[in-house]
């Protein structure tokens, strides 16, 4: 008893705490609403629709975990949303203009993310420009790439590709929560080593961290990179999940994913983990679930209510608002750093520079 | 002489930074005329009375559409939702007005309420919230997108009235168009509110040191609400014009005018972080990128390399006005 009070303790004091919880009410009010809408008290737990949920939405968690990377170092992509669309354009582009076996498209797809994410963490990191803009400008060269290679929506992917994605493992265990896993383990193996203490040490002040002999512009590139590759596996999930190409998706993920993080209570710099943006993520995703079985319950019982799917878009974006609304009241405790830290993402001038 | 020297002696790089740090008003215009007279060089055809009178009428719009935004960004935030505000208030005009003269009065007084509305939706937001500007608004920007669609049903209906497409787009001696009565309207205006009044001086001052303007007695959050309440303001009636100069509209239609806009108030000179910048340069800036545009129509070039022509101009951009100090300094 004792243990799991100290425990319970423990955890309250980690980062991840706000978004444990916010991430518990939401699957309250999921199953509530579902139950009704459905009429099936359980019907959120029922393991097929459960892992339904889990495999639609493995490339918006991913992004959101590649993005909490660089928060913790200190930096942000916007562009990671229409860097996804790229992955995918070449995912299948490769294969069907040139012949290549499916594999190789998937390995150029992640060499194309890296180098993607490069070219931004260059601006970011050598350049020293304000990484929010740096974003909005990465978002239109590669949308412009996207559309260069692929000019409209098209291509499919081997059914034996898809397939296995699809359907989960022993009839519950979809196989995007095993991916998105590994990329969790990989996380807290690299936590530990020395690559993990400078990610910490740079987000948190890239001038002390420089005194203390390391170089913040390697780190921040290595963050980079590795987001990059995060970035690629995410955007192989879509593939699969889609099985087909589109050059203009996606493109919204980037202030999705960096509000989930904001959520989850990520600060900007050195604080903070990958369990916060996973919490955030899955909070988003619950939520928007949520409000896919309210719009079914609402005809149910207001009579000749109804609603296109114009509106669930238009809902989706005010719950994203909102969740930036949450953050008066998630991050209070880190809110002023996280306040600088994100100035420190819009402005770069000589005037602010610590 | 003195002078010369120096600059002879600093590097190519650094020279020409001074120069367009010293005025990039006169910069913008010098660009603009150099790239107008390529474009005429390749192709003699762009010279005559119709396209120099789109270029007039398009800066004119664009200028119009850039002033909210110079005021928000003197005031060190930045705006994203000029281009849905536009449309929507597009969308709004062709939607009431039907092809029907007699609505103006009407259409404006909506337009401009809602223009106001989402703007103090805007600054309220960037004040409470406390996250950057640029997030907050792209946020409100996608909802404004959004409800374009709920209303509509993805298809506006109706057209501007003829009256109104004729007081913006019929031309004084086949060259001059009629918008031009408008930004007479306008500019003075605006030019007045930045530069002789008490709000507009403590506009620059809040950009410059937020806690210093506090500290002398300004209510900041006031001057910044205001400036994205005018930004909005300003937007809708570009907007309106818009409608008038495309005579239908669609969803969406002016969402390009978030990124130009913010282009021209930064090639005018006004700076990233807040405190410097003038009306009149982003008039100069509104004209360099429409002459820009004339240029890449010119050329033929397509929309996806005409995308990644716009992402170098902003990283370019940022090179040259905002790269912060490294770590070793």
């Amino acid at each position: 008893m004792n243990g799991i009070r100290s425990s319970y303790l423990r955890f309250r004091k980690t980062p991840a705490f706000t978004g444990f919880i916010l991430f518990l009410i939401s699957i309250v009010l999921n199953t509530v609403i579902q139950g009704f809408a459905s009429g099936n008290a359980l019907a959120f737990f029922n393991p097929n629709a459960l892992s339904t949920l889990i495999t639609s939405n493995a490339p918006f968690i991913l992004v959101t975990m590649a993005q909490s990377l660089l928060l913790i170092s200190g930096t942000l992509d916007m562009s990671i949303g229409i860097q996804i669309a790229l992955v995918n354009v070449v995912c299948i582009m490769i294969p069907q203009e040139l012949g290549a076996p499916v594999e190789v498209g998937w390995l150029c797809a992640i060499l194309a993310a890296v180098a993607a994410s490069l070219l931004s963490g260059f601006g970011c990191a050598v350049l020293r420009l304000p990484p929010l803009l740096v974003g909005y400008a990465m978002t239109f060269i590669i949308k412009g790439v996207n559309v260069l290679v692929m000019d409209i929506p098209q291509g499919k992917v081997p059914k034996a590709y898809w397939k296995p994605y699809q359907s989960p493992l022993f009839g519950f265990l979809p196989v995007a929560l095993l991916i998105i896993l590994l990329v969790f383990c990989a996380w807290l193996y690299l936590k530990r080593t020395k690559f993990g203490r400078y990610i910490y040490a740079v987000g948190g002040n890239p001038r002390n961290a420089f005194a203390a002999g390391i170089n913040p512009v390697k780190v921040q590139i290595q963050a980079f990179v590795l987001k990059g590759v995060i970035t690629g596996i995410a955007g192989i999930c879509l593939t699969l999940m889609t099985a087909s190409g589109n050059p203009l998706q996606a493109e919204d993920y980037g202030l999705r994913s960096l509000s989930a993080c904001i959520l989850g209570g990520l600060g900007f710099g050195g604080w903070g983990s990958m369990s916060c943006a996973v919490f955030g993520a899955g909070f988003f995703v619950v939520i928007q679930n949520t409000v896919y079985y309210l719009f079914t319950l609402l005809p149910k019982i207001i009579p000749g209510f109804a609603v296109t799917s114009y509106w669930q878009n238009m809902v989706s974006d005010v719950i994203l608002l909102l969740g930036l609304f949450m953050t008066i009241v998630t991050a209070k405790a880190q809110r002023e750093t996280l306040k600088q830290g994100l100035v420190k993402q819009f402005r770069r001038g000589e005037k602010y520079a610590k | 002489m003195q002078n010369n020297a120096s600059t002879a002696r600093m590097g190519f790089s650094s020279s020409l930074k001074h120069f367009v740090k010293a005025s990039p008003a006169r910069m913008a215009l010098i660009l603009a005329a150099l790239l107008f007279l390529i474009t005429v060089l390749i192709n003699p055809n762009g010279l005559n009375p119709t396209a120099i009178g789109s270029i007039i009428l398009m800066t004119t719009l664009l200028a119009i559409s850039a002033a909210g935004q110079t005021m928000v960004l003197i005031s060190g935030g930045i705006d994203f939702g000029v281009g849905s505000v536009m449309s929507a208030a597009a969308i709004l005009t062709t939607y009431t007005m039907n092809g029907q003269n007699g609505h103006f009065v009407q259409v404006l007084v909506m337009a401009l309420l809602m223009g106001a509305a989402i703007g103090a939706m805007n600054g309220i937001c960037v004040v409470k919230i406390g996250l950057p500007p640029m997030i907050v608004t792209m946020a409100i920007s996608n909802i404004v997108t959004r409800l374009q669609y709920v209303f509509t049903q993805g298809s506006p209906s109706g057209y501007a009235s003829p009256l109104f497409v004729k007081s913006v787009t019929a031309r004084i001696g086949g060259v001059i168009p009629f918008i031009v009565f408008y930004a007479m309207l306008i500019f003075p205006l605006v030019l007045f509110v930045i530069n002789r009044t008490r709000f507009g001086k403590q506009m620059y001052m809040v950009g410059n040191n937020r806690v210093a303007a506090r500290l002398t007695g300004v209510r900041v959050n006031r001057i910044v609400i205001l400036t994205y309440v005018f930004s909005g303001l300003l937007s809708s009636f570009a907007g309106m014009l818009g409608a008038a100069y495309m005579n239908t509209a669609r969803c969406q239609i002016f969402d390009d005018y978030a990124f130009t806009s913010l282009v021209a108030v930064i090639v005018g000179g006004t700076s990233f972080s807040g405190g410097i910048g003038t009306f009149g340069g982003t008039i100069a800036g509104a004209l360099l990128m429409t002459v820009l545009s004339n240029a890449l129509t010119t050329l033929a070039l397509s929309q996806p390399l005409r995308n990644i022509l716009n992402g170098v101009i902003v990283v370019l951009l940022l090179i040259l006005y905002n790269r912060s100090k490294s770590v070793r300094q």
